[in-house]
């Protein structure tokens, strides 16, 4: 049974992302959508085909990965950072919530932000190449997996950054060349040797390549690799942010 | 004593700083607590330990007999913590905060406590308004509200009327005075003196992380306090009789008044028969006692470090 300290804030947190739509999900919309329309029918009418499947059904599991991951770490390090400068991050510090149940509600709030921009730009990018999902539990694994990860990944930025400069750090060096280099525009089969192996290196390749593989059916590594490595990174990214909470680290004095 | 907060020992090191040092105390049950002390003296260190916001170097903090560290979920529920700065969540309307906050403490906010609460703190008219659009003083009284949701066994005040108009600041006083007849000990810091001195039941004076002295104000008062007797003559003497001059007696005003201070304490029975002996026309007799803002000055200065609180 979860207590109703921790439900409370769990409902904050997802109340605080839907008071301001526009932002934390219409935003992320119109950008993958833009994404999707421009590479998907740009391209899509050179490349034709990629892993057998047609280029804009083809890059839709990477768009959707796209708007899991930048959502669900937005969502923990941009409220995380509002409650510090706010001074609200009192209010949750002398409260009887343990640090368990405060990172599963920042986690699980981000969690329920990145698939539901991943499943609205699933959705506006089925309009245009169809409905099937191959595996849809796998799919759904997949999302949940990754934007547990990043939600806990951002809670750790929102707790390190002293402004809001350094919150954009992470997103801007860190998650959008991972993405962008991850294969969401391409398959690694397409790249000569070198780029290939950088590509082969980064882990967001094979989350990618899970969702890919969970939504069509088919892709370069198949599901088991990618969830396993977002299983690991999930456990590293929540362990990590369960012990800097612990610590009381830049939170408590 | 029936202690509600009982601190031993407890340290709070900052590198080689030491905020608090080897601090003992007992708040008792059901009282108003001021802990007054100069700027840096470390009351915010010592209340965010209670409640949970900063953690002892050594020592240890009980609230109603159970450790804030080890048994947190129990002491933090009995703890109300109004802080010093004011913050709010511009994301929510000031009901909607109310009942956040309750929901982080476990409670579901009712309807009936609601209004209360609201009411009490003037705030009935705002209850559908953005926290952001709120006036200092109503964002003040909002942190009150928080800190009550819970119904806590002790309410700490940080601070609660810096910056507030002396209106509110009545207001304030007179729902602190009804907390307390309801059974909630209150701790309560202040730059105010006369704040103290108007609301307190116990005063504890702390400077560079020590507890100076631990006191009901009327003993303190009565212990560090002098008071001074002044005779308002209706002719000037020229001068005062040896009866008056051994008690200490001074002619003032050109030899129209006499002034005679009595250390704390002390009686002016002597002081009054010696005038009456001396047959003196009095026109006026005026007594005053100093007060706690003198008291907090001559402790600080004897323990050398004489700056305001």
């Amino acid at each position: 049974m979860i207590g109703l300290g921790p439900r409370t804030l769990f409902k904050k947190e997802v109340r605080r992302f839907l008071r301001v739509p526009g932002q934390t999900v219409l935003s992320p919309l119109v950008t993958t959508s833009l994404y999707f329309l421009v590479f998907g029918f740009s391209l899509g009418t050179r490349l034709r085909e990629v892993e057998g499947v047609p280029y804009a059904r083809f890059i839709v599991p990477g768009l959707v990965m796209l708007g899991a991951i930048t959502n669900s770490f937005l969502n923990t390090s941009s409220s995380v950072m509002v409650m510090k400068l706010q001074g609200t991050v009192i209010d949750l510090l002398v409260s009887p919530i343990s640090y368990g149940e405060i990172l599963a509600a920042f986690v699980g709030a981000a969690a329920v932000r990145g698939t539901l921009v991943g499943a609205v730009v699933w959705f506006v990018a089925a309009c245009f190449t169809g409905f099937e999902v191959a595996h849809p539990l796998y799919a759904v694994l997949a999302v949940v997996l990754v934007a547990v990860t990043f939600g806990g990944l951002g809670f750790v930025t929102g707790i390190w950054a002293r402004t809001f400069e350094q919150v954009n750090f992470f997103p801007t060096f860190v998650i959008t060349p991972l993405t962008f280099l991850g294969g969401v525009f391409y398959s690694a089969a397409m790249l000569p040797g070198p780029l290939k192996a950088l590509t082969l290196a980064n882990p967001v390749y094979f989350m990618v390549d899970a969702l890919r593989w969970g939504m069509l059916g088919r892709s370069h590594a198949g599901a088991l690799p990618g969830l396993a490595i977002a299983a690991g990174l999930c456990a590293v990214s929540l362990g990590a942010a369960y012990g800097i909470l612990r610590s009381g680290w830049r939170l408590r004095g | 004593m029936d202690s509600v907060v009982t601190l031993r020992g407890v340290t709070k090191r900052y590198g080689d700083f030491a905020a608090l040092d080897g601090v003992d105390l007992d708040v008792p049950r059901g009282e108003i607590f001021a802990l007054l002390g100069p700027n840096g003296a470390g009351k915010t260190t010592l209340i965010s330990i209670v409640a949970g916001l900063v953690r002892a170097t050594a020592g240890t903090t009980e609230v109603l007999g159970r450790d804030v560290v080890t048994d947190y979920r129990f002491t933090r529920r009995a703890v109300g913590l109004v802080p010093q700065e004011i913050n709010f969540d511009p994301f929510f309307t000031v009901e909607e905060t109310l009942v956040i906050q309750a929901g982080y403490f476990g409670v579901r906010l009712s309807r009936e406590r609601l209004e209360e609460i609201l009411v009490a703190l003037d705030l009935e008219s705002k209850r559908h308004a953005n926290t952001r659009s709120l006036s200092g003083g109503m964002k003040r009284r909002l942190l009150i509200g928080k800190a009550l949701v819970h119904e806590p066994k002790v309410l700490f005040l940080d601070e609660p009327t810096a910056g507030v108009d002396v209106q509110l600041r009545q207001a304030l006083w007179a729902y602190v005075r009804t907390l307390r007849a309801r059974g909630t000990t209150i701790v309560l810091t202040t730059h105010y003196l006369d704040e103290a001195e108007e609301l307190a039941d116990r005063v504890a004076v702390i400077a560079e992380g020590r507890i100076l002295v631990v006191e009901e104000k009327e003993r303190l008062l009565e212990r560090y306090a002098g008071k001074t007797l002044r005779v308002a003559l209706s002719a000037p003497a020229a001068e005062l009789p040896r009866s008056l001059q051994a008690l200490g007696a001074r002619l003032e005003d050109g030899g129209t008044a006499v002034a005679v201070v009595a250390p704390p304490g002390a009686s002016f029975g002597p002081a009054l028969a010696a005038l009456a002996e001396a047959g003196l026309p009095v026109r006026d007799v005026e007594t005053s006692r100093m007060r706690l803002e003198d008291v907090f000055v001559t402790l600080l200065e004897r323990g050398g470090k004489g700056r305001r609180p």
